[in-house]
C-alpha cells in the first residue's frame, strides 16, 4: 500500500473533477466532494510525511515503465511535506469559502469547483513528479486553471487581469520549457535523478546555461519575484475572494518548491554559483522585499496590499534560498509553510469582511471593529505573525533565516533580512490601527461572518500559534531529513 | 552551581496570561473582570515570593522549553538579578491594580476591559524578561512587551495617542531588530546564548567584534530604558491613562530596558570582555549626559506627567551608568536602584493620576492650593520627591550611597560629580509642586476630600514603602543581600 501513496494523493482531487458536473444539482453537495477528495489527499500525504521520514523516498514508476525512460514520480520528505500543505490550506479554504462561493459565483460554481480541483492536481502533480517535462505538464494544468479561476469573479477587470496573468505566465511556461528543451539537448534525459549525475559532464556547455537561464526565468515568473511580479497584484485583487484565498497561498510557493527541487535537488546548487546567478538573485531579492513592502504600505486596497506583501516575502524566502547555507534554507521552508498559513489567515479574514460588510479598503475596516471579534483576532494573529512577532511562527522563519545569513558571511543581507521585519510592520501596524483604534460609526451589535467563514480562519490562526511552538521541532526535522537530500 | 527544575517560573508567566484571556471572556461584569485582575496578580506575587528561600540559598530555578538551534535551549532561569526585578514588578502590580480600578472607575474610562487585558498580558511579559534565561528568550518576551503594551498607550484614541503610539512602535521594533541581529551575531561567533554570571563573549577572539556587539545590545535594550538620544518615545507616551504611566512607564516596561542593560553588561558581554575590549567608557559618558540633560529638560516642563517623564529618563540613566562602572558596588546601587526608583516614581505617579481624576488638573501651574485639598497626596508626594534627591532616611539615599561607593571605587570623580549634581536638579524640579500645592489661593473654603481610597490608598501604601526601605534595616540588609548575590557572581568576591 505504501508504495502507492504517490498516486493516492494525486487521484482523489484528480477523479473527482470528472465527478462534479453530476452533481450539478447540489452545491453542498458539490463542495463537499471537493472537501472530501482534499481531505483524502491530506491524510495521505501525512501518512505519506510519517512513512518518508522513516523509511526514505517512495520511488513510482508510473505506468510501469522504469526510469529514467519512463516517468518517475517520487516522494520525499520535502514534497511529501508540500503536498501536506497543498491539500490541507486547499481543504479549509474550500470549507471556509462555501458562503462566499455561493455569493461570488451564483451561478456557475460547478465550473468552479472542477477548475479549483483542476488546479489542485496540478500544483500536487508539480510536487510529486520527478520528470521535467512532466513537470511542465502540471505546470501547465495549475497555470491555465490559475487563470480561469482568477477571471471566475463578477468583475470585469477580474478578466483583464486573468488576461494579463494568461500573457506573462505563458511566457514564463514557454521560458520554463524552452529551457528544457536545452537541458535535455544536453544530457538527453528528463528525469531529475538522472539528469543531476549527468550534467556534471557537460557543465561547461553553452546549452546547459541557457538551459538553466530560461528554467529559472520560466520560474521566477511563475513565483513572482522581482521584476517579474507584475501580474500579481491585479491577480489577486480583481479575482473573487474565495479564489485569491485559494491560489494566494499556495501557487507561488509551488513555484519556490519546484526552483528548491530542480536547483537544490538536481544541481546540487553548484550550478546556480556556477554561472554566477546566486548574486543576481539576491539583488532581486533584496529589492522585492524593500519594494514590495513600501508598495503594500502605499495601498489602500486591502487585497492589493496583501499582495504586495506576499511579492515581498517571496523576496524573502527567495533570498534566505540564494544565501546558500542550510539554516537559511530551512528557514525558507519554515517560511513557505508560515506564509502560506497566514495568508490563508488573512484572505479568508477579507473575504470575510467583504462578505459580510462589503470591506474591500483599508479604510472601511473601521466600520467592522468590534463587530467581528473572532475574525479581527485571527487577522490579529496572523498580523504579528508576518512581522515576526515571538512566540509566532513567522518569528522562528526569520530567525533561522538570520542565523543562515550570519553564516553565510554576507551582512548587508542580514540587515535586509531584519530590515523586512519593519517593513512588514509599517504596513500591518497602519491596518491594525484602522482595525482596533480608529473612531468607527459607533455601531457595537455583532454581526460575525457566517460560521465556515469566521471558524476556519480563527483555527487556522490557532494553528499559527502551534506552528510557532512547534517551529524549532520542525527546523531540527528539516535538518535531518530535508536538507542532506537539497543541500549535499 | 546547584539547579532545581521547577515549573513555578512557568507558571507565574502564565497566571497573568490565562487572565487575560478570562478578562477578555468577562467584558460583561466590571467586578468578575476586577477580580481577575487581582487574584491574577496575587497569586503571581505568592509564586514569586515562594522561590525566595531557595534563591536565598544559592539556588538557581530552572525550566527548559526545547532546543531552538544545537546549543540553544529556550528556557526560564532564575537567578537573584532576575527574580528581584520579578518580586519588584509582581509586588508593584498588584498596588496598581487597585490603583487602576480607582483610576479607570473616577474617570470613566472606555475600553477598560482592553486596557485591563492588555495590563495583565505586559506582566507576562515582563515575568518572562525576569525569568528569561537566555537571550532568546529574553527577546521573545521582549518583543511581546512592545506589542502588549502598544493597545495602552494609544488607549484614548485621540490623534495625539495614535501618533505617541507610532512612534513608541518605531523606537521599539526597531530597537528589536537590532537585538535580534546581534543576538544572531553572538550565536554565530559564540554558539550559546545562555546568560552567564560573568558573560560569555569573552570567548570571541576580536576585540572589535565585542564592542560592535555590545554597542547593538546596548542599542536594543537602551530604548526601552530611554537612555538618550533613544528617549523620545517616553515623553509622548505619557498620554496613556496614568497608572499606565506608574507601572509600565516607571517600572515594568523602562525597567525592562534597563534590566536588559543589566543583563547584557553582566551576565552577556561581562566585565573582563568589556575590559579587555576597552572603549566601554562611551556607556559612562552617554549615561551621565542623559542624567543632567533630562534633569535639565524635566525643569522646563510644565505638565506633571512630562516633568515625571523626563525624571524617569534621568533616574534611569544612573541605573544604567552605575552599570557602565563594571564594579561589585556600583552594580550593586543599581539594582537596588532600580527598586527603589520603582517605588518612588510609582508613588509620583500615582500622585499626578490622583490629582488629574479628582481635579482634572495637569499643568504644574494650575495646582494652587490643591494641597490643602489632598494633603495626604501632596505629603506622599514630597515624600518621594525628598527622596528621589537622596535625603536620608529614605529609599533613595541607600541606592544612591551604593552607586557613589562604586563611583569612588573606580576613581571616577567625574561620575561623582554627577550624582550629587543630579540630586540637587531633581530637589529642583519636583520641590516646586509641592510649594505651588501648598500655596494659598485666596479662596476662603477648601473642603479636604481624598476620596476614593481605591485611588488614593495605593500611594499612601507606596509612600510608606519609600520610608521602610530607606530605614527599615530588615529590608534593607535583604535587598542588599538579594543584589550582592547577583553582582558577587559577575564580578567575583
Amino acid at each position: 500500500m505504501e508504495r502507492h501513496l504517490p498516486v493516492f494523493i494525486f487521484i482523489a482531487p484528480f477523479l473527482s473533477a470528472f465527478i462534479v458536473p453530476f452533481l450539478r444539482k447540489s452545491r453542498s453537495a458539490t463542495q463537499l466532494l471537493t472537501a472530501t477528495a482534499l481531505a483524502f489527499s491530506s491524510f495521505c500525504s501525512l501518512k505519506a510525511l510519517c512513512v518518508v521520514s522513516h523509511s526514505g523516498p517512495i520511488e513510482y514508476a508510473l505506468g510501469g515503465w522504469a526510469p529514467p525512460y519512463g516517468i518517475e514520480w517520487r516522494l520525499d520528505c520535502l514534497n511529501a511535506l508540500m503536498c501536506f500543505l497543498i491539500s490541507t490550506i486547499a481543504l479549509v479554504v474550500i470549507l471556509a469559502t462555501g458562503p462566499s462561493v455561493k455569493k461570488e459565483i451564483p451561478r456557475s460554481y460547478t465550473t468552479y469547483y472542477v477548475l479549483v480541483l483542476l488546479h489542485l492536481t496540478g500544483l500536487l502533480g508539480m510536487a510529486l513528479t520527478h520528470d521535467l517535462f512532466n513537470l511542465f505538464v502540471f505546470l501547465e494544468v495549475a497555470s491555465l486553471t490559475g487563470y480561469a479561476l482568477i477571471a471566475s469573479g463578477d468583475s470585469r477587470r477580474g478578466n483583464v487581469a486573468s488576461f494579463k496573468y494568461l500573457l506573462i505566465g505563458t511566457i514564463g511556461a514557454s521560458f520554463y520549457l524552452l529551457g528544457i528543451g536545452y537541458l535535455y539537448a544536453a544530457t538527453g534525459t528528463l528525469n531529475m535523478g538522472d539528469m543531476g549525475i549527468r550534467i556534471h559532464a557537460v557543465i561547461q556547455s553553452r546549452s546547459v546555461f541557457l538551459g538553466v537561464v530560461f528554467v529559472l526565468l520560466g520560474l521566477l515568473i511563475k513565483m513572482g519575484l522581482f521584476p517579474f511580479h507584475g501580474w500579481l497584484p491585479d491577480a489577486y485583487t480583481y479575482a473573487s475572494n474565495s479564489a485569491t484565498a485559494l491560489i494566494a497561498p499556495l501557487m507561488t510557493k509551488v513555484s519556490i518548491y519546484v526552483f528548491i527541487r530542480i536547483f537544490g535537488g538536481i544541481f546540487d546548487r553548484t550550478v546556480l554559483s556556477h554561472f554566477h546567478i546566486l548574486p543576481v538573485l539576491l539583488a532581486f531579492s533584496a529589492i522585492a522585499i524593500i519594494g514590495g513592502s513600501v508598495m503594500a504600505f502605499l495601498q489602500s486596497d486591502l487585497k492589493r496590499m496583501l499582495a504586495y506583501s506576499s511579492i515581498s516575502h517571496i523576496g524573502l524566502i527567495m533570498l534566505a534560498l540564494s544565501l546558500n547555507d542550510p539554516a537559511a534554507w530551512m528557514g525558507a521552508i519554515l517560511h513557505i509553510l508560515n506564509h502560506a498559513v497566514m495568508k490563508a489567515v488573512l484572505f479568508l479574514a477579507v473575504a470575510g469582511a467583504a462578505h459580510t460588510h462589503g470591506v474591500t479598503h483599508l479604510q472601511d475596516l473601521r466600520t467592522i471593529r468590534g463587530r467581528m471579534p473572532f475574525t479581527l483576532t485571527a487577522v490579529c494573529i496572523a498580523s504579528l505573525s508576518m512581522i515576526g512577532i515571538p512566540p509566532l511562527a513567522g518569528f522562528f522563519s526569520k530567525w533561522y533565516i538570520l542565523t543562515g545569513a550570519f553564516q553565510s558571511g554576507k551582512p548587508l543581507f542580514v540587515i535586509i533580512v531584519l530590515l523586512s521585519g519593519l517593513l512588514t510592520a509599517l504596513y500591518f501596524f497602519k491596518m491594525l490601527e484602522q482595525i482596533f483604534f480608529q473612531k468607527d460609526s459607533g455601531e457595537r451589535k455583532l454581526a460575525e461572518a457566517p460560521l465556515a467563514l469566521v471558524a476556519w480562519p480563527f483555527t487556522l490562526s490557532i494553528g499559527l500559534l502551534l506552528l510557532g511552538f512547534y517551529a524549532p521541532a520542525i527546523y531540527a526535522w528539516g535538518m535531518q531529513h530535508i536538507v542532506p537530500v537539497v543541500f549535499v | 552551581m546547584n539547579e532545581i527544575q521547577s515549573i513555578k517560573p512557568l507558571l507565574a508567566i502564565l497566571v497573568s496570561s490565562v487572565a487575560c484571556i478570562l478578562i477578555l471572556f468577562s467584558n460583561k461584569s466590571k467586578n468578575l473582570r476586577e477580580t481577575w485582575t487581582f487574584l491574577a496578580a496575587i497569586l503571581k506575587f505568592g509564586i514569586v515570593l515562594s522561590l525566595y528561600p531557595a534563591i536565598t540559598s544559592g539556588k538557581i530555578i530552572v525550566f527548559r522549553f526545547f532546543d531552538v538551534l544545537p546549543g540553544v535551549t529556550t528556557s526560564l532561569r532564575i537567578d537573584p538579578l532576575g527574580f528581584y526585578f520579578a518580586l519588584l514588578s509582581s509586588f508593584l502590580w498588584i498596588i496598581t491594580s487597585v490603583y487602576s480600578v480607582g483610576y479607570m472607575r473616577t474617570l470613566e474610562e472606555k475600553h477598560q476591559t482592553r486596557y485591563f487585558a492588555s495590563f495583565a498580558l505586559s506582566l507576562s511579559a515582563t515575568m518572562g524578561i525576569a525569568f528569561s534565561g537566555d537571550l532568546l528568550t529574553f527577546f521573545i518576551f521582549y518583543e511581546m512587551l512592545t506589542i502588549a503594551t502598544y493597545p495602552l498607550v494609544v488607549h484614548k484614541e485621540t490623534p495625539e495617542a495614535i501618533q505617541a503610539g507610532r512612534k513608541y512602535l518605531v523606537y521599539s521594533l526597531s530597537a528589536g531588530a537590532v537585538l535580534l541581529g546581534a543576538i544572531a551575531w553572538s550565536y554565530y561567533e559564540t554558539r550559546t546564548l545562555t546568560f552567564t554570571p560573568g558573560g560569555f563573549l569573552g570567548s570571541i577572539e576580536s576585540t572589535k567584534t565585542i564592542m560592535i556587539l555590545f554597542v547593538l545590545f546596548i542599542y536594543g535594550c537602551a530604548v526601552k530604558g530611554a537612555l538618550f538620544p533613544l528617549h523620545a518615545w517616553l515623553p509622548s507616551a505619557m498620554v496613556a491613562p496614568t497608572p499606565v504611566s506608574a507601572l509600565l512607564h516607571a517600572v515594568a516596561v523602562v525597567k525592562a530596558g534597563v534590566f536588559g542593560v543589566l543583563r547584557v553588561i553582566g551576565y552577556v558581554a561581562g566585565p573582563a570582555a568589556l575590559e579587555r575590549a576597552g572603549h566601554y567608557h562611551w556607556l559612562t559618558c552617554v549615561a551621565s549626559f542623559t542624567i543632567l540633560g533630562a534633569s535639565v529638560m524635566a525643569l522646563a516642563q510644565d505638565n506633571l506627567k512630562r516633568r515625571l517623564a523626563y525624571s524617569t529618563i534621568s533616574q534611569l540613566a544612573y541605573i544604567i551608568l552605575g552599570a557602565s562602572l563594571l564594579n561589585v558596588n556600583a552594580y550593586l546601587g543599581s539594582m537596588l536602584h532600580m527598586a527603589n526608583h520603582a517605588f518612588m516614581k510609582i508613588t509620583l505617579f500615582f500622585c499626578a493620576g490622583a490629582i488629574y481624576a479628582k481635579a482634572h488638573k495637569e499643568k504644574i501651574q494650575d495646582m494652587k492650593g490643591l494641597g490643602y485639598q489632598m494633603p495626604l497626596t501632596f505629603i506622599a508626594f514630597t515624600l518621594a520627591t525628598l527622596s528621589l534627591s537622596g535625603f536620608p532616611p529614605f529609599s533613595g539615599f541607600i541606592s544612591k550611597w551604593y552607586l557613589c561607593k562604586g563611583a569612588l571605587e573606580g576613581g571616577h570623580w567625574g561620575v561623582l560629580a554627577v550624582y550629587l549634581s543630579s540630586a540637587l536638579l531633581n530637589a529642583a524640579y519636583l520641590l516646586p509642586v509641592v510649594f505651588v500645592a501648598f500655596t494659598k489661593t485666596g479662596e476662603s473654603s477648601v473642603t479636604r476630600d481624598e476620596k476614593p481610597y481605591a485611588l488614593t490608598a495605593p500611594l499612601y501604601i507606596t509612600a510608606v514603602f519609600v520610608i521602610l526601605m530607606g530605614c527599615l534595616p530588615w529590608l534593607i540588609s535583604r535587598q542588599v543581600n538579594l543584589a550582592g548575590m547577583a553582582s558577587v557572581s559577575i564580578f567575583g568576591g
